[in-house]
């Protein structure tokens, strides 16, 4: 235990590269995905078409799906011997960072949507009716629910950095290259490594733990 | 050409017509009031015309385009109106902010911006609120925010609806205070919707009457108050006394009418045998202890059944075989001595009474 | 809206900042682009710290970034089918040579082996020390006496033990439901044999992972002789032709590599000083059999 945490405190260097590469890959994987997930989320709720409802459905029940079967999909998916194999990208950071954005957009989305609709409908009407443009009514309908979107936002970063069956199965674990947090601790508590896998755990439920203060926060406003 | 008009316009909400074969012409410049009861579809009107909806049915031509179908040019026209709500909406942002939210769509900000939102938060009596979150605000004073965001912009349009509704009395006269200022200054078109008669009265230089979705009349205040084309209209507009009954001789203009026994003597365009309403505003019924004292054709001779105090005024119900109301001053009222119980003599000119057909 | 965008911006420098260090080995030109071998190894090569040891030399020889992927035998073949890796380093004749001759690699190069070796508890409840493999194997299913922990994952060890199951005469479905006493652990070499000290059972595994993992497990050799325990690692390059992705001329620096005579040596020499004994045997490339 004490080793444990003089691995922290001495920044040992493979605890720290494989902590920094978690929250790499996940921040990237998630600023992309609230990049698409803020304005799709804005055109589904501003519009409305026959399964709307069916849609929004899909997207909540998708929430929670395991995150192998969306390993094994984008495993199936950019395997060179699958149909983006020419990418050549498996094995590397770059396909989980797009795992992860299959991963998280549901959620990103479907909470999105849900902030937008908590916003009264007289605000974005009232825009238009001064002037607005369809796009400047829906900015500003985010900007009425920007701490609902950005909750969102950080549940789909808690989501990304704290997975494991996607990153195992298209990351490969390699030391030095695809290892992650939670890749490491799979590995290294099989194989007996308790003090390491206690290091890269206790990392881990830190950045758990600010994640769930900031949702706090965020939460009062 | 009309700045706007609609031909034929209508309108849908679920099953039922919330508008139906509405024609109306609004010249820049003028200062329409369309009043109506609860529901008569103004509010309807209103967004269409602000062409926040698409009608059912019907066309809406902006400066002569066709603004229901052009898609393209629906954002511009819209740009060139400003709408005030019923129920003030500000957005969670500085006063100031609020204000400039019209500039900054049109992308009209610019070095002035400051000056051009001062100078309307000034006009409506909020220059000291500037940086103060409008959420904060008053119900008076955040329908003042509105108004102000609605004319930073100068809008070529200004839409009103009922805008000091939700408004305490105090409120209420600034706002129209301001309104009356802008039309007196600006010279921009202003459709608005109330349902206070005397302030439609009060600021309009066109009338419109809707009911049940329909615009009934269109005209001069003077002309829909004196002379109503229905009796739905003249109930609207607060005409009174209004009696039943039917010509019996007609000499050039005058037409003699037989109204609940009595007889009346009134200016007519109508002939012998017509049968028609008889309307009287109470302003025009005129109160005497004694009879010779009026010079008006119309005399009857009754018994004050009740007195009712509004404002200044005093409300005077007579009973002369037919009932009819009267209007008079507190000071009038008690000069006379006019008590409930007391006789009088009520009688108005012929010239006074406007008369319609019966349908 | 502005502060928004500027905790953006900040994110997404260090990101920016991050990725770099994260993506790149210590001391390569994080600019230039890195050519990558990507081999996918059995377990018991990985977890011994045999990879760990030679990966480094081969980076800075043919300056390229070796990623090796923790596998099995039956997810490495299934890798190497695919194209997804460009190596693979396992321990299954029979099937390597089926993989060769599907065309899916271009040569089958033995370049090490060892043995492998019934291991359990020293109190051996089941009475088998010093039987032969199919014998043991024999008598733990009749008396059920003591645990079995199975690779059951389709690894090069678990081919072996599924071939001294039918050496005995089983077949291999019957072995499986015989009874609690058998269970498929699904994992590496490393971690099979830590739940089988755990459970104080017995398994099967190579002499290299266990004399690695010794310190660790509560367990001692009980069968190890007979000529089905040889136990040898071959290297397969991908085949270029049936996938063209593969990074074929360093592939087979990778296959050259290790059957050259430095490298063969420092395998010869792995882990002598430390256990006491070879880890491995190289084989230059010809196999022993027996």
């Amino acid at each position: 235990m004490v080793k444990a945490v003089g691995l922290i405190v001495t920044f040992d260097p493979e605890v720290m590269q494989v902590s920094g590469r978690s929250l790499a890959i996940a921040a990237t994987s998630c600023s992309i995905t609230a990049l698409i997930c803020l304005p799709l989320g804005s055109l589904i709720h501003f519009s409305s078409f026959r399964g709307k409802r069916l849609l929004i459905n899909i997207v909540q029940t998708l929430y929670s799906i395991p995150t192998v079967a969306v390993g094994l999909f984008v495993f199936v998916l950019f395997s060179r011997a699958g149909p983006l194999g020419g990418l050549d990208i498996m094995f590397t950071p770059t396909v989980m960072v797009i795992g992860q954005i299959f991963l998280v957009t549901p959620v990103m989305l479907g909470l999105t949507i849900s902030a937008l609709q908590g916003v009264d409908k007289s605000i974005s009407e009232t825009a238009l009716s001064l002037g607005a443009s369809r796009i400047q009514a829906a900015v500003l309908t985010l900007k009425h629910a920007r701490y609902a979107v950005l909750t969102s936002v950080i549940m789909g970063f808690g989501r990304a950095v704290s997975e494991v069956g996607l990153a195992l199965m298209v990351g490969g674990n390699i030391k030095g290259f695809t290892r992650t947090l939670t890749t490491a601790i799979s590995l290294e508590s099989s194989k007996g490594d308790i003090e390491l896998s206690l290091a890269l755990g206790m990392i881990l439920i830190l950045i758990a733990l600010v994640i769930n203060l900031s949702l706090n926060r965020l939460q009062q406003r | 050409m009309a700045l706007i008009e609609t031909i034929d316009l209508g309108q849908k909400h679920g099953q039922g017509y919330t508008l139906k074969g509405v024609n109306l012409q609004v010249e820049a410049g003028d200062v329409l009031a369309l009043i109506g009861p609860t529901g008569a579809g103004k509010t309807t009107l209103l967004r269409l015309l602000d062409l926040l909806e698409k009608p059912a049915s019907g066309r809406i031509l902006f400066d002569g385009i066709d603004a229901t179908t052009a898609k393209k040019q629906r954002l511009e026209i819209r740009r060139r109106m400003s709408f005030v709500q019923q129920k003030p909406v500000v957005f969670d942002m500085s006063v100031f902010d609020n204000v400039a939210c019209g500039l900054k769509w049109r992308h009209r900000e610019s070095e002035s911006t400051k000056q051009e939102v001062a100078e309307v938060l000034e006009l409506v009596g909020l220059a000291d609120y500037s940086r103060r979150n409008a959420k904060t605000l008053s119900g008076g004073e955040a329908q003042r925010v509105a108004i102000a965001r609605a004319l930073v912009v100068k809008p070529e349009v200004l839409l009103l609806d009922e805008p000091t509704a939700n408004l305490d009395p105090v409120s209420t006269t600034k706002t129209e205070e301001v309104l009356a200022h802008i039309i007196a200054e600006r010279k921009t078109t202003i459709i608005m919707a109330t349902h206070d008669m005397s302030q439609g009265q009060y600021l309009a230089s066109k009338i419109g009457v809707l009911m049940n979705g329909q615009l009934l009349q269109a005209g001069t205040p003077d002309e829909i108050f004196s002379s109503p084309l229905s009796k739905e209209v003249a109930e609207f507009v607060g005409v009174e006394n209004i009696l039943s009954g039917k010509i019996t001789e007609k000499d050039g203009d005058l037409a003699t009418i037989e109204v609940d026994g009595a007889t009346v003597q009134a200016v007519s365009d109508y002939t012998t045998g017509d049968r028609v309403y008889i309307l009287i505003r109470p302003e025009d019924v005129i109160l005497t202890p004694n009879r010779d004292t009026t010079s008006a054709r119309n005399t009857f001779k009754g018994s004050i059944v009740k007195t009712a105090p509004v404002g200044p005024l005093m409300r005077i119900k007579v009973d002369c075989g037919f009932p009819l109301l009267a209007v008079v001053t507190k000071r009038s009222a008690q000069e006379l001595g006019l008590a409930a119980g007391k006789e009088v003599f009520a009688s108005f000119k012929a010239t006074a009474i406007h008369t319609i057909r019966k349908q | 809206m502005k502060k928004l965008f500027s905790i953006l911006a900040i994110f997404s420098l260090l990101v920016i900042a991050l990725l770099p260090g994260c993506t790149t080995a210590s001391g390569s030109d994080p600019l230039k682009p890195q050519e990558r071998l990507q081999i996918a190894t059995t377990t018991s090569l990985y977890d011994t710290g045999l990879w760990g040891y030679l990966e480094p030399m081969f980076e800075e020889k043919y300056d390229v970034e070796v990623d090796v992927l923790y596998a099995g035998t039956g997810i490495a073949i299934e890798y190497g089918k695919r194209g997804d890796v460009d190596v693979i380093t396992v321990h299954s004749k029979s099937r390597e040579l089926a993989y060769v001759e599907e065309g899916y690699g271009v040569e089958r190069v033995p370049f090490a082996y060892n043995y492998f070796l019934i291991v359990g508890p020293e109190s051996d409840p089941a009475g088998i020390k010093d039987m032969t493999p199919e014998d043991a194997f024999k008598k733990l299913l009749e008396s059920g006496a003591g645990t079995f922990v199975s690779r059951g994952d389709d690894s090069g060890t678990h081919s072996k033990e599924k071939a001294i199951w039918a050496g005995a005469g089983y077949e291999y479905t019957d072995v499986q439901g015989a009874g609690d006493w058998y269970v498929e652990g699904g994992k590496g070499m490393g971690p099979t044999l830590l739940m089988a000290s755990e459970m104080e059972g017995y398994t099967l595994t190579d002499m290299g992972t266990f004399l690695s993992y010794k310190g660790d497990i509560d367990l001692v050799p009980i069968v190890d002789e007979g000529s089905i325990l040889l136990n040898v690692y071959s290297v397969i390059a991908g085949n270029p032709e049936t996938n063209s992705g593969i990074s074929a001329e360093m592939a087979q620096n990778m296959v050259d590599f290790l059957v050259s005579d430095e490298i063969q040596e420092l395998i010869g020499e792995y882990g002598v000083e430390v256990y006491g004994m070879q880890l491995f045997t190289p084989c230059t490339g010809n196999e022993p059999t027996s």
